[in-house]
């Protein structure tokens, strides 16, 4: 039995959003709660 | 639902909050014209697409998976949701804190340690 692996690179991981690219995403989430992003994705 | 959920200290189920963007829900046109853009098999593919992008993620970098789920109901505190369960709490806790680092198809991952140990008898109140 051979352990499956990724077939291609992936679509997702990793892929931060457009303009975002120079903060990490702990703080994109700090300032989506301090309300300086719009957080319509926030749960 | 209450909407309190109690969250764990120690699981081996970790949620990683509205993950999923279903094509189907995420352009919506008011005359449902979204609804023909996107069909079924496509759909299904973009879903298998997802489901093994993040199961193979999660067993290479955090530890084996016994099962994985990607919850399909529109609540907004449910929709897209994905639940791993690890064969161990350390490696759930390890994948918690590191996904929280981390980004996933242009947004931030909100992961979080989930008390669901069994998926059949999960149920939001």
């Amino acid at each position: 039995f051979k352990k499956s692996r990724r077939r291609k690179p992936s679509l997702y991981w990793d892929v931060p959003p457009p303009g975002f690219e120079h903060i990490t995403p702990m703080q994109y989430k700090a300032m989506q709660a301090a309300g300086q992003i719009p957080a319509t994705l926030v749960p | 639902c209450s909407r309190i959920h109690n969250k764990p200290t120690f699981s081996q189920t970790i949620v990683l909050q509205n993950l999923y963007i279903n094509p189907q829900n995420s352009a919506k046109s008011a005359d449902g014209s979204h609804l023909a853009n996107v069909s079924d098999e496509e759909m299904q593919e973009h879903y298998d697409n997802f489901f093994e992008d993040v199961f193979v993620e999660a067993e290479d970098k955090y530890g084996e998976v016994e099962e994985m789920n990607v919850c399909d109901n529109l609540g907004d505190h449910l929709v897209g949701n994905v639940y791993i369960k690890f064969r161990t709490e350390d490696m759930a806790a390890q994948a918690v804190q590191d996904l929280n680092n981390r980004w996933f198809g242009g947004r931030p991952i909100y992961a979080e340690l989930s008390p669901v140990t069994d998926f059949r008898e999960a149920c939001c109140r």
